[in-house]
């Protein structure tokens, strides 16, 4: 397990590195926590990602949760709801939509590829539906805050990623249910055979997806000063590649959450980087294609030398 | 393991050190060359492709360096805010840009005036209202009017029905200034003609497979529709594909905007009745000149409007 996070830190010092040699503007300070703000949203949304996929599921819905979460934030907050009970509405709103996920997966016995895939239409279907397609804008400056303060120098929404970070690390590793999420992950009949309850855990793996999801759409929504139905769309895919650059086995069982926020910041970086040295946008897809296939070939090569 | 870590280290390494000494010496050729940053909506519609175009042959002319950015998907307003935020990090001196969102865009152009880098707005303007409470100032809007292009496209699908016609719309991503602009237009130029009727407008979001489908599905609830207005040639271009489907090409008109190159030929073709052509290679070159003036320190006007034309059958 060490070894492989090691893999991964090694692999962002060196781009790091890269990117050092080749632009005067990446290692600033002020390009550093640009990176780290910027990444924050797809480091929140790949935390519950992470989770599904040490429980040895998938989650295809979490962008269409952020745009769901995200317009109902907006038109809590445009209807003069205090802020507070705003974000808990939002944040009630994905987990439930997570619950959602997660009881049709347990209870209805059906793949989670097919369950998400349907909760990602219909999700944002409903997003579109609320707000007749159309961006809800212009919030308070208190609500603002939670992208635009700094706290000391560091962006807010850096603060809230370590925070999530920080907590979901405690619950997976301190917590019974943590130890569940591998457990059912690395082989789910001996799981329930050795009487972990199934049944309430499942779901509520789901549940963390869809809150962690929300949780972006907060910072999303604050970022842009506006929520958008069509916003989140293919972020799924970015946290997928977040927890798999991170060396999370899409195979559940295996897989640490340091690992998901490197594997993030990787992105960020790599995404950061290629605008600083100006290359083309259709460069850019294809080099962030080969770092995720490049980053798991490595990983399987250094699984199959330690065995 | 460690064998491979290293090795795969040392080719990075190598290939970084390669790369290095080559931009060292770019860099040496450019550094006297000022920056001018021009972030696109996208790069894989024609349209901002040859906004690219104009924009770098008076970048080329003026002795400016261009750099080009765009998101993958048109409707990615976080990722252009990320791109903006970075272009800031490399030092340009002008940020030229045609925002994704006109509101959403503003927090991050609050990020260039904080960095002292003066915006000119292209294509599709800012809200105001967001603008001026986030106290965000463009140099300049350079863009066609879209408001006129729609009534300009109004006035002529009256001429060719004769004032009477069922009118399918499609529609743009909703709330889009853009989009929005082009249907105000033309909405209100047939909104004389009693027996100009619009009986379906639904948004197809700029795509031209959407505005098959989209299309496919208005003429199965309106089998009337004998005349087509679309925000873009895409979508326009879309609809004549449902419409060939359909069998009925040339008993429906299509009246689509921008006269990309595939419209211009289906005009010829017969296929689409006409199309308003607006003129991204102007606004391009536009952009970069005025960037060019800002940095010497010229005012320019609030306002830079570029021609529209009606492209119709010779």
């Amino acid at each position: 397990m060490k070894a492989r996070r090691f893999g991964t830190l090694l692999g962002l010092i060196v781009l790091c590195l890269v990117l050092w040699a080749l632009t005067p503007h990446f290692l600033t300070v002020a390009n550093l926590l640009n990176v780290a703000e910027q990444t924050s949203i797809n480091a929140i949304v790949a935390v519950g990602m992470t989770f599904v996929i040490l429980s040895g599921g998938i989650d295809l819905s979490v962008g269409s949760i952020v745009a769901l979460a995200g317009v109902l934030l907006g038109l809590s907050l445009h209807a003069g709801h205090p802020p507070a009970l705003s974000l808990l509405l939002a944040m009630s709103i994905g987990g439930v939509a997570g619950l959602i996920n997660g009881l049709l997966i347990d209870r209805g016995g059906l793949p989670p590829f097919i369950v998400t895939l349907g909760m990602m239409s219909m999700a944002r279907g409903l997003a579109l539906v609320v707000t007749e397609g159309r961006p809800i804008s212009s919030f308070e400056p208190a609500f603002r805050a939670i992208a635009t303060m700094r706290i000391g120098f560091i962006p807010a929404p850096v603060l809230i990623t370590a925070g999530v970070y920080a907590i979901a690390h405690l619950v997976l590793t301190r917590t019974a249910f943590g130890r569940y999420v591998y457990a059912i992950g690395g082989n789910e009949e001996a799981s329930l055979l050795s009487g972990i309850r199934i049944h309430l855990h499942k779901p509520l793996i789901y549940a963390v997806s869809g809150l962690t999801s929300a949780i972006a759409a907060i910072v999303l929504t604050a970022r842009l000063n506006s929520a958008q139905p069509i916003a989140g769309t293919m972020y799924e895919l970015d946290a997928i590649a977040a927890t798999v650059i991170g060396g999370t086995s899409l195979m559940g069982g295996r897989g640490t959450l340091a690992g998901t926020l490197i594997g993030a910041l990787i992105m960020g970086v790599l995404r950061n980087g290629l605008n600083l040295l100006g290359v083309s946008s259709f460069l850019q897809q294809i080099v962030i294609g080969g770092v995720i296939v490049g980053a798991v070939l490595v990983d399987t090569m250094l699984k199959r030398q330690r065995a | 393991m460690m064998r491979t870590l290293t090795r795969l280290a040392v080719v990075l390494i190598a290939i970084a050190a390669v790369a290095c000494n080559r931009t060292a010496n770019d860099a040496a050729a450019i550094s006297a060359k000022p920056a001018v940053a021009l972030v696109l909506k996208t790069l894989n519609h024609p349209f901002f492709v040859e906004m690219r175009r104009g924009a770098q042959e008076a970048a080329d002319r003026l002795g400016v360096q261009l750099q080009v950015q765009a998101a993958e998907r048109e409707i990615d307003v976080e990722k252009q805010m990320q791109i903006v935020e970075n272009m800031i990090q490399t030092g340009i001196k002008v940020l030229c840009i045609t925002p994704s969102g006109s509101r959403e865009i503003v927090s991050a152009l609050v990020k260039a005036r904080d960095a002292k880098i003066p915006v000119i707005i292209v294509d599709t303007r800012l809200d105001p209202k967001t603008a001026g409470d986030a106290g965000v100032h463009a140099e300049t809007f350079i863009g066609s009017d879209n408001y006129e292009g729609g009534r300009i496209a109004g006035q002529y699908a009256i001429t060719i029905t004769g004032g009477k016609a069922r009118i399918g719309i499609l529609e743009g991503i909703p709330g889009h200034e853009t989009g929005d602009s082009r249907l105000r237009g033309f909405r209100e130029a047939i909104a004389a003609e009693k027996a100009m009727t619009i009986v379906a407008s639904q948004p197809a979001n700029w795509e031209r497979d959407q505005g098959f489908n989209v299309f496919q599905n208005m003429l199965q609830a309106h089998q009337d529709i004998d005349t087509v207005f679309a925000a873009s040639d895409l979508m326009a271009l879309g609809a004549i594909e449902a419409i060939a489907a359909a069998g009925r090409t040339g008993k429906i008109r299509v009246i689509g905007f921008d006269a990309l190159e595939d419209a211009k030929k289906a005009i010829e073709a017969g296929t689409m009745a006409a199309s308003v052509a607006q003129f991204p290679y102007e606004m391009g070159k536009a952009a970069v000149e005025s960037a060019v003036k800002v940095m010497h320190g010229e005012k320019l006007p609030a306002d830079i409007m570029v021609k529209l034309e009606m492209v119709t059958r010779q």
